[in-house]
């Protein structure tokens, strides 16, 4: 996966690209004329040429290359910032199509997971500009002292070539193992992180059982063999690095001993002098172009891994409005459960949702309550269940079905947007808020327009908020998975009685592993 | 770096008082860093004596003077060597920063190590392991690649002007005084830099981390039919985020275009005053009278003299990235253990634990069943007293959240219990329903994912009972019978009596029935806490 250009962006990435062939040409010929006058007005004194290039020239240079290196470091993050917006909006709506958003457990709604993605996120935005760009000028400016040398001193093309084979030979070799060696220390960290993940979540069995110290230090050990295999790679580099830098000043001496030696001499030799300098000048841009190579392939392993998030997203089929279908009855006569990867489980239930009184979902951790849930919401699975006489699809239930997911979350907003209700009147969100005795609270954040994040809200005030947009729903199917889950008891049930009694007119399927639950409520009792 | 009050004690600061990563990463770093230096400046030594042979042998090609042969090779040795002290520089570099990552790992495991288990339990999974795999790598960075640049934006300089000064001291004058006037614009310049971006910070810093948290936030998003405005909020935000980004970088490059145009300005310069000097227009003291290779010689050193210069203000996002990541591993491992609820009736509570039996200890959520446990497996620095405890016998624990290492089944339940046959594996599992769950397909040999992040509470807990059976040891056990269904919680509790003859077990629980079996049962609302069963 390649980030595209965004069509904003074009011009700033040719602006850049112009400014940074100004800049190496600049910087290179700075070298280069500066050795050719002092030789020239050594030799000849105040000649015809030297009189032409005046002492002005160096100057001009210098100052040529400073504006120039501004330029493309400006012009190039520009472009690279433009498609970094488009592009990440991009991602965005492909990640949101990702099937497995719709399955248990977001996996990105981890830290770690999540720091991950984003440091792939970040490789595929700014490969274009710390490889591409760069790799772009370096080839012309290397194509160009190429030329010069073939004219000047052809013999001198031997060392030359032979160098830049060695480089290439070294270059395929970073590029190949290299990745290798990448690829093994992103595997080896992931499987770090998660064993120390899994050590973390067990501390306190673990410590009873004097087995933290050796899982401890297991997890942080495959951590390290990670740095391990990232040492690797910096070694690989330093190989081409070294290499690298013999380029210039290797083909700046073959240039002025081939030219001594075809007998050259004086003022013959004050251009190949120009040329050699001009080596030189191009070996200083040379040095560290292994970070480049290094640049394109932790973009193709992180396009790799980005391209497994979006590869079997759905097409974004346009959800119907809602308010076009109010279903009062839902119904399946044998659905089959499944867990969020397929599986089946259990035998096939009889399903028959109505309004007016809430159905309640039973049954022991493990048996499958949530995923239930996501099933009727049609997230998880294509089945097609019957509401008076037409069928409504699996997409067509998640257009109609509000889900309110036990482990959602806060996002990094004001208050308004966190209750997605769209342009209700402020009176309406405070209701929803009180309903969930949440007011208090949010009065005290700074109101409806306070800027929060997950952080600041403890887990039950977390899942009020959650309650709080199940409230202010209009869609007609309400899915509430554990809503009383990090609530203490009765106050879980103020709240739930509260919006039950709200929510009366829809349909309405309530997951929980409590006894007590309104009378009205039919109960379906899951076994795994 | 937050310090605790107490002094530090012993000889290993890790041991006691703050974690002081940056601290311990220098120390860890000086070996190596006193390696690199050592390359890094033979490479830049070499690299001057490269330029002053090659100066030498065009000079003199030029003039029309011999180039004696040794002049030839000496450049190219100088070279060759020079090349090869880079390579030196950069493995002895990357080498260096990781022992210290992997040694400033290996202390905040000891750190983790000394936590209490409550502390543990309590810090966020997710920092802990970001902080883990990603902080010792850039604390290293900063105290290695950082340090040593910065030690030669001394040293190299410094080194450049000397051998200068065997030409021409005052073209080395020149450079040194140049440096000084760089100085004063890069402090400028840093200011308004600094200011710029507590400005950015205050008016955007909220925008920073809009594209992470809807990444981190979807399935919400999704729940609540909010991804049409999401978007286009999305995208609103990254675009103002991203005209601010550029308002800094347009005076943060100005920082490094000063060093361009100070290295740039002095060849320029000094090539003008070279040359003025050859045709003796004007008579400067160290630029007139000097031989063409004198002069092509200075015109090679100068630009080594800014390098180092360059080399440092590259390293500038490793040094934010790497203070800050010592920052967050001190806040991390300097946590200090939330303070415990009083809980009178546990501190009043005297008990003698038999050797073998059913131990209930029942009573109210929060009523400190769960700290009685801890306290008995010695995981509480205060409570109980010596003899009460069973800190020095093998405990094997049973909760929701035991431990289940990746692989098979059969690898899960055999984990820390010593070794055990196929048999009295199957035995075990089948007795808790294990074998027969239709979400474990595949028996004994069905995977389990990392961390047994595929398997319920209920699982876990069954693997534990399991594993708890075949290690022969007491069992402590937290709820071993909530959130099961009828079925599985009756096996539970068979088991559980079942070890309970041949060794001692306590349980924690809400369950009436499971309180009702055992043999001696600890109420923690009432005072005369302890009841034998009749």
């Amino acid at each position: 996966m390649r980030t595209a250009l965004q069509p904003s962006s074009r011009n700033s990435w040719r602006l850049a690209a112009a400014f940074a062939f100004a800049a190496l040409f600049c910087a290179i010929l700075l070298g280069g004329v500066s050795a050719w006058l002092l030789g020239s007005v050594a030799i000849a004194g105040l000649s015809a040429a030297a009189l032409t290039f005046n002492f002005h020239m160096p100057a001009l240079f210098a100052i040529g290359r400073t504006a120039a290196r501004y330029g493309e470091r400006l012009t190039g993050h520009k472009a690279a910032l433009a498609d970094q917006v488009g592009h990440r909006v991009e991602l965005f709506a492909a990640m949101a199509a990702a099937p497995a958003v719709r399955r248990a457990g977001w996996q990105l709604g981890d830290d770690a997971r999540l720091a991950d993605y984003l440091d792939d996120v970040e490789d595929l935005d700014y490969a274009r500009l710390r490889a591409g760009l760069p790799a772009l000028t370096l080839v012309c400016a290397l194509a160009i002292l190429i030329a010069g040398s073939a004219i000047l001193a052809p013999l001198s093309l031997l060392p030359i070539i032979l160098l830049l084979l060695a480089t290439l030979f070294a270059g395929n070799r970073v590029a190949k193992a290299g990745a290798m060696a990448w690829e093994r220390a992103r595997s080896l960290r992931r499987g770090g992180a998660s064993r120390l993940g899994a050590t973390m979540a067990s501390a306190v069995p673990l410590k009873a059982e004097h087995a933290w110290s050796r899982e401890c230090a297991e997890a942080l050990a495959a951590l390290s063999r990670a740095d391990g295999a990232l040492l690797e790679l910096r070694r690989l580099q330093a190989g081409l690095d070294m290499i690298g830098a013999a380029l210039g000043p290797v083909a700046g001496i073959s240039v002025m001993a081939v030219a001594w030696h075809a007998g050259r001499q004086g003022t013959e030799l004050l251009l190949p002098m120009l040329l050699a300098f001009s080596w030189l000048a191009f070996g200083e841009a040379v040095n560290g172009a292994s970070r480049m190579l290094v640049a394109v392939l932790r973009r193709n392993a992180a396009g790799a891994e980005i391209g497994q998030w979006t590869r079997d997203a759905s097409a974004g089929r346009p959800e119907p409005a809602p308010g076009e279908v109010e279903p009062r009855l839902l119904r399946h006569g044998a659905l089959q459960r499944r867990a969020p990867d397929g599986r089946a489980i259990g035998r096939p239930i009889s399903l028959l949702l109505g309004g007016g009184h809430p159905t309640v979902l039973v049954g022991a951790s493990g048996s499958g309550k949530t995923s239930l849930l996501k099933q009727i919401a049609g997230w998880i699975g294509e089945d097609a269940l019957a509401a008076g006489d037409r069928i409504l699809s699996a997409g067509e239930r998640r257009a109609l079905s509000s889900l309110v997911l036990h482990d959602a979350v806060i996002l990094e907003d004001t208050v308004r947007a966190n209750l997605f209700a769209g342009d209700a009147p402020d009176a309406a969100l405070w209701r929803a808020l009180e309903a969930v005795e949440m007011d208090g609270r949010i009065c005290e954040a700074g109101g409806l327009d306070a800027w929060v994040r997950q952080d600041r809200f403890s887990l039950g005030e977390v899942q009020r908020i959650n309650l709080a947009r199940a409230w202010l729903s209009s869609r007609p199917l309400v899915l509430l998975d554990e809503p009383t889950e990090h609530l203490d008891d009765a106050q879980g049930e103020r709240i739930l009685e509260r919006l039950l009694a709200h929510l009366r007119d829809r349909i309405v399927v309530v997951s929980t592993h409590r006894a007590a639950m309104p009378g009205d409520a039919r109960t379906i009792e899951l076994q795994p | 770096m937050k310090k605790r009050s107490a002094p530090a004690q012993g000889p290993d600061p890790a041991a006691s008082g703050a974690f002081q990563a940056r601290a311990a990463a220098a120390r860890l770093a000086k070996p190596g860093l006193r390696g690199l230096l050592v390359w890094q400046i033979a490479r830049t030594a070499l690299r001057l004596g490269f330029a002053a042979a090659a100066a030498m042998a065009v000079g003199r090609l030029v003039i029309g003077e011999p180039v004696y042969p040794w002049l030839v090779t000496a450049a190219i040795v100088l070279l060759a060597a020079s090349c090869l002290a880079g390579l030196a520089a950069d493995t002895v570099q990357a080498s260096a920063e990781n022992v210290v990552s992997s040694g400033l790992r290996e202390l905040a495991g000891k750190r983790l190590d000394e936590m209490p288990a409550r502390l543990l339990q309590s810090l966020p999974v997710g920092s802990v392991i970001v902080s883990m795999q990603r902080h010792p790598e850039q604390a290293a960075a900063l105290v290695v690649g950082h340090r040593a640049a910065t030690i030669m934006m001394a040293a190299g300089p410094l080194l450049a002007a000397a051998v200068l000064c065997f030409v021409s001291w005052q073209a080395a004058l020149l450079l040194v005084g140049l440096t000084p006037v760089m100085i004063l614009f890069f402090a400028l310049v840093g200011n308004a830099i600094r200011r710029r971006a507590d400005a950015q910070e205050r008016a955007f810093g909220r925008l920073a981390g809009q594209f992470a948290d809807r990444i981190r936030t979807l399935p919400t998003i999704l729940a609540n039919h909010a991804m049409v405005g999401e978007e286009a909020k999305l995208a609103r935000r990254l675009e103002d985020y991203a005209a601010s980004t550029i308002g800094l970088l347009r005076i943060a490059f100005v920082n490094a275009g000063i060093i361009d145009f100070f290295a740039s300005l002095s060849i320029a310069i000094l090539a003008v005053f070279l040359g003025l000097g050859h045709l003796k227009l004007a008579t400067i003291p160290g630029f007139s009278s000097l031989t063409l290779w004198q002069s092509l010689f200075i015109l090679m050193i100068a630009p080594e003299y800014f390098a180092p210069f360059r080399r440092f203000s590259e390293q500038y996002h490793a040094k934010a990235e790497g203070q800050a990541a010592a920052a967050a591993l001190d806040r991390l491992l300097d946590s200090e253990p939330i303070a415990a609820t009083a809980l009178p009736v546990l501190d009043h509570l005297a008990l003698s634990l038999p050797a073998q039996g059913l131990v209930a200890v029942v009573g109210p959520s929060g009523s400190g069943k769960s700290t009685l446990l801890r306290r008995l497996a010695g995981l509480e620095q205060r409570g109980l007293s010596a003899a009460d405890r069973l800190a020095d016998e093998e405990i094997a624990w049973v909760s929701t959240d035991s431990f289940v290492p990746e692989g098979t089944l059969a690898e899960a339940v055999a984990w820390n219990a010593g070794a055990v046959t196929r048999d009295r594996l199957e035995d075990a599992a089948s007795a808790i329903g294990l074998l027969d769950d239709m979400l474990l397909p595949g028996g004994l040999d069905a995977r389990l994912d990392k961390g047994g992040a595929n398997l319920s509470g209920g699982q876990r807990l069954r693997i534990a009972i399991a594993r708890a059976q075949l290690s022969g040891r007491t069992v402590l056990a937290d709820e071993p019978t909530a959130k099961l269904d009828r079925e599985t919680a009756e096996a539970v509790r068979r088991m559980l009596l079942a070890i309970s003859r041949s060794r001692l077990v306590v349980v924690a629980t809400h369950d009436r029935d499971l309180a009702a079996a055992a043999d001696i049962t600890v109420d923690l609302t009432r005072n005369d806490a302890i009841e034998a069963a009749a």
